[in-house]
């Protein structure tokens, strides 16, 4: 008799949990206006998985402080540009913008230039409603010592995987795309900026060319929210215009069976296949070009 | 009245079951956690993957990166206790031919490290071999 008295509690416990649950998901879609969204032509999962396989800026930022290739804050967009983000469009992709300024200036250990962009980086994704994942004062403390590098660069990649995991799990990938469109554009014209004033740079202008590869699924992943999203359709009208510059590039590949060996219980594969990208000066010239032009937009 | 009794007992039952088993469910956010600082020196973090193979349901988890020519990539595993557990990594290039499997000989190895010189997608799939909790996480590192 007694757990008869206990069910409707226990049932209504349950439901009250749901319900506020629900609650806060809906206040935070609302609170995310946009425009008007009404979803993507695929399923979220899909388009998860293709996000996923985006290659982080950082390794653009390793390769060109690996070059010999000097610190130039003036390659990257300003912090004071923030107060012209106002749409969650702009304050999405200006967000992935500033993450790929600050794997930038973290890589080249500029760490006052690095709190900047953590700031601006924090005020838009505040605006955004993910200003949870990012925690200042940590940062802050590890940008005091050059010998935490590794951490700081390892707390801000986590931040942006978790952003990017958050987004998809509350059905706002569209923004996740914002974020990584940015962070790539920003990647691509910092490396055509450093291209076109060191031409002899083949390894750089080849990985401008590889870009390619990249430019397809961001492409595709755009166009999933062309029909629901006329900002969306705006943007992959612009990145198609970067695809008709890739279009001049051609990637060919050679395969050859990898061979590997085990050292200190790792296995150490080396790839015996190779790719050749074939890129001209006047492509990266062209790629460069029109990359500044969406950027221009973007940031602006 | 004795029916509703039953009933109530029948929803109580299975509703512990259900919460008895949310607690033995993997939690594969403890080994990406345990994978991350497990990455060689010199080995830059991008991606950790949580491999839940569903207590045996699912005989595979599969993620995908874009690797680039140049660039070395490490993935290693991290299951209970120091082994892997019987997981395996195989690595798949673009057109799904496989490149290599981390098991060699009977041996599961936790750690693989590519050296890339073919720019393209990359599949990176979890297989259970023999696993008795088929949970485990993973992390992705590069380095120049």
């Amino acid at each position: 008799m007694k757990i008869l008295r206990i069910l409707p509690l226990i049932l209504l416990i349950a439901a009250c949990g749901t319900e506020n649950k629900k609650s806060e998901e809906e206040a935070f879609i609302e609170s995310l206006d946009s425009v008007e969204n009404t979803g993507p032509s695929i399923d979220e999962n899909v388009i998860g998985e293709i996000i996923q396989q985006v290659p982080s800026p950082l390794e653009i930022s390793v390769l060109l402080k690996q070059s010999g290739t000097k610190y130039d804050k003036s390659l990257l967009n300003s912090t004071d540009n923030i107060s012209n983000y106002n749409s969650n469009f702009k304050k999405a992709v200006n967000l992935g913008i500033y993450g790929t300024d600050l794997g930038y200036t973290n890589i080249y250990e500029k760490n006052q230039d690095g709190l900047d962009y953590m700031s601006g980086i924090k005020t838009l994704a505040d605006g955004l409603n993910i200003g949870q994942f990012f925690e200042l004062e940590t940062i802050a403390k590890l940008a005091t010592n050059s010998k935490n590098l590794d951490s700081l660069l390892l707390i801000t990649t986590q931040n942006f995987n978790s952003i990017n995991q958050y987004l998809q799990e509350q059905s706002r990938s569209h923004l996740s795309i914002l974020l990584l469109t940015g962070g790539w554009i920003e990647a691509m014209h910092i490396t055509c900026q450093v291209s076109a004033k060191d031409p002899t740079n083949i390894e750089l202008q080849e990985k401008i060319g590889e870009q390619k590869i990249i430019l397809e699924n961001i492409r595709l992943l755009i166009s999933f929210y062309k029909d629901s999203d006329p900002k969306m359709a705006e943007l992959l009208s612009e990145i198609e215009k970067l695809e008709k510059v890739f279009n001049e590039v051609e990637i060919t590949q050679t395969y050859k069976e990898s061979t590997f060996e085990i050292v200190d219980g790792v296995m150490m594969i080396k790839d015996n296949s190779e790719s050749h990208i074939e890129i001209t000066s006047e492509n990266v010239e062209n790629i460069m070009r029109v990359t500044s032009e969406v950027r221009t937009k973007l940031i602006n | 009245m004795k029916k509703i009794k039953y009933i109530a007992v029948f929803i109580m039952f299975f509703g512990l079951v259900g919460m008895d088993k949310g607690v033995a469910q993997c939690n594969p956010q403890a080994y990406t956690d345990a994978c991350i600082p497990k990455l060689a020196n010199g080995f830059n973090f991008l991606k950790s993957y949580k491999i839940d193979g569903d207590g045996g349901a699912k005989s595979k988890v599969e993620y995908s990166y874009v690797f680039t020519k140049g660039t070395q990539y490490m993935i290693n595993i991290c299951a209970e206790g120091s082994s892997t557990d019987g997981i395996i990594v195989t690595l798949y290039d673009s057109s799904r031919k496989a490149i290599i499997s981390s098991k060699v000989n009977g041996q599961y190895i936790s750690a693989i490290a590519y050296a890339c010189n073919t720019t393209g997608i990359y599949y990176i799939r979890y297989t259970f071999d023999n696993a008795t909790k088929f949970c485990g996480g993973s992390a992705l590192g590069f380095k120049r």
